[in-house]
């Protein structure tokens, strides 16, 4: 495994003086309390293991089969081999659901950071309770989205909502924010960027604590430009914070359910319905357990590869 | 990230003579630019938190049947008396602590393992759990309908938790191991040369000292079970066996109109949250996993 050979000398420092690890002193001894660690460590992992096989190994294996065969959710029903993977790949509405995914999670995922990016730069000047707003600007993340959807809707969702509204009387017409296809598509990522920037101000806000700002006094005293400061010290400097960020809000986008459901339901025509949507609505809704379930493996098969190249990316990236 | 804070305090000494002088200018400038920004920032907060705002208003506003002025607690009592509210409210609370408590009594020790292990097989085990945290959670929600169906979890406050306690314990064991990362191993060594066992060094040494590891677990498989909806769509048939999402989502759905209980409902399941997050603020990992993989 790369993470063990890439690791920093620092990390192995850390965490390298492992009682199961190879030491010079008292060999005996240490080969004792190494045999115990091992033992020890099996049982600490455990439960875990049991309830990752559970939880999450069992209903891959078992969705595996289910993508191969014609059931429902009483009965496996008959192997058809990949039947279901040919009716999901050359329906149109597989596609249109991924290609909404696909900009629903380019949109999720840098508008979010932008906006994030922007609020921690803000906020870590000096600011009359910069704190106070530091904690108010997290609630998006925070409140249940069952009850952010809501409001959403309240304020958007029909002619008369108060956001339509105020657009009639500023003479801009009534947008139906989630009747026209469009731009229910706009209203659906406009709401995850706003659920989302908080996590992206966070991961940035953290990175950037742990910058010295005297390290601009002396960018500054060297003549750099504002501009530059921001591309030669602060981009990099958060870089590996927002490497991970992407990578996670990327994962988080193509996996969102409610912040699309709970809006639109996935319409108007199927407008913003995404393939977590879609599998849902053909398993639950139409009954097709097979066609809904390959849509899953589908995407589940797409990020077990993704994951595990971003993994050992986000590994080499921390001995940097 | 740390090769830059090594290197910076050789470039301090360079700072100019003239720093003092320059600082003074850049602090007056910088007093105006401070209100610019207090003034930027108080109007993004104001807009951001709109929908927030509109939520709280809506549920202490009279609803349309009621004869109440000004901001009443009408609309509360209302939902409480009327609906399951109640039940709902205590089958989410029932559900997200028991969560909490196995969650965080799982990953505990799986997170010790994989910080002090240094075996492949646990390297391995620690890739397993990201691309599993990665993974919809659609792909295993229909096969754990079909095996919960068979042993009458479906529609079940204990079926309902061990899917959160599943869908919770990669991150938490990730955030865990992160934690146990930034515990100094002398102190197991310590232990150990007193003729501490492995596991006994674990509990009295590591999780004794591991209070703000636990916490921050524990608030993130809080929010992650308190917030959750597509499993609920999914487990929950009956009115009353319903946690909070689905009360406040039939309750929309049948009274579509009646904005101001749906509000008042919504602030019911908002509060938890927002106190949790109020009380333990510091606590508040970066979003469970970012801070963890950024941390380690």
């Amino acid at each position: 495994m790369s993470s063990t050979t890439t690791e920093s000398g620092f990390a192995r420092a850390r965490r390298g003086v492992a009682p199961g690890g190879s030491g010079t002193a008292h060999g005996n001894r240490k080969s004792k309390l190494s045999a115990q660690a091992t033992r020890t460590f099996f049982w600490l992992l455990l439960p875990s293991v049991v309830l990752l096989v559970l939880i999450h190994g069992y209903p891959l294996i078992y969705a595996a089969i289910q993508a191969t065969h014609d059931g429902d959710l009483l009965q496996t029903g008959n192997f058809v081999g990949g039947q279901n993977f040919a009716t999901v790949l050359t329906s149109p509405a597989f596609w249109k659901a991924a290609q909404f995914t696909l900009w629903f999670t380019i949109v999720g995922v840098f508008g979010s950071w932008l906006v994030g990016l922007g609020l921690a730069l803000l906020l870590r000047t000096r600011i009359p309770a910069g704190g106070t707003f530091k904690v108010l600007l997290l609630l998006p993340w925070v409140v249940p989205i069952v009850v952010s959807s809501t409001a959403w809707n309240w304020l958007v969702a029909t002619p008369d909502s108060l956001i339509p509204s105020l657009f009639r009387n500023l003479g801009m017409g009534t947008p139906l924010f989630l009747a026209d296809p469009s731009l229910a598509s706009i209203t659906v990522m406009v709401f995850k960027v706003w659920v989302s920037f908080p996590f992206m101000m966070m991961m940035i806000s953290a990175a950037l604590a742990s910058v010295d700002t005297t390290v601009y006094e002396a960018a500054s005293m060297d003549g750099a430009s504002r501009w530059q400061q921001f591309t030669q010290i602060t981009l990099p400097l958060i870089a590996r914070s927002t490497y991970i960020s992407w990578i996670l809000m990327t994962i988080f986008c193509v996996n969102d359910f409610p912040t699309i459901y709970l809006l639109t339901g996935g319409g108007p025509v199927n407008a913003t319905t995404s393939l977590v949507v879609l599998a849902y609505r053909t398993v639950f809704q139409d009954f097709a357990t097979g066609p809904g379930v390959a849509i899953a493996f589908l995407m589940t098969m797409t990020l077990v590869v993704i994951s595990v190249i971003l993994y050992r990316q986000i590994r080499k990236s921390s001995v940097e | 990230m740390s090769a830059v804070l090594h290197a910076h305090p050789e470039s301090g000494p360079t700072l100019g003579i003239d720093a003092g002088k320059r600082r003074k200018v850049l602090s007056e400038a910088g007093e105006r630019g401070r209100w610019w920004r207090f003034a930027a920032i108080l109007i993004i907060t104001g807009i951001v938190l709109v929908p927030i705002m509109v939520t709280v208003l809506l549920a202490f506003t009279p609803g349309p049947n009621s004869t109440a002025t000004g901001l009443t607690f009408e609309n509360l009592s209302n939902v409480f008396s009327k609906t399951f509210a109640a039940t709902w409210l205590k089958n989410s609370l029932v559900t997200t602590l028991s969560t909490v408590v196995v969650s965080v009594a799982v990953a505990a020790p799986a997170g010790y393992v994989l910080s002090r292990g240094r075996s492949k097989a646990v390297s391995g085990y620690s890739l397993l759990l990201f691309v599993m945290q990665s993974l919809p959670i659609i792909t295993s929600v229909v096969p754990l309908f079909i095996l919960f169906a068979g042993m009458g979890l479906v529609d079940n406050l204990l079926g309902l938790t061990i899917i959160y306690v599943g869908s919770t314990m990669t991150v938490a064991t990730w955030m865990m191991a992160a934690y146990f990362d930034s515990i100094p191993i002398s102190l197991e060594e310590a232990s150990w040369i007193d003729g501490c066992s492995v596991f006994g060094s674990f509990t009295k040494v590591v999780l004794r000292n591991s209070l703000p590891g636990v916490l921050s677990t524990a608030i993130f498989a809080f929010l992650l079970a308190w917030n959750d909806y597509l499993v609920a769509i999914v487990f929950l048939r009956s009115n009353e066996i319903f946690t909070l999402p689905m009360g406040v989502q039939s309750f929309f759905q049948q009274n579509a109109t009646d904005w101001t209980s749906v509000m008042a409902l919504a602030v019911v399941m908002m509060l938890p949250p927002v106190i949790v997050f109020a009380t333990l603020n510091k606590y508040f990992s970066v979003g469970g996993i970012g801070g963890s993989l950024a941390g380690r």
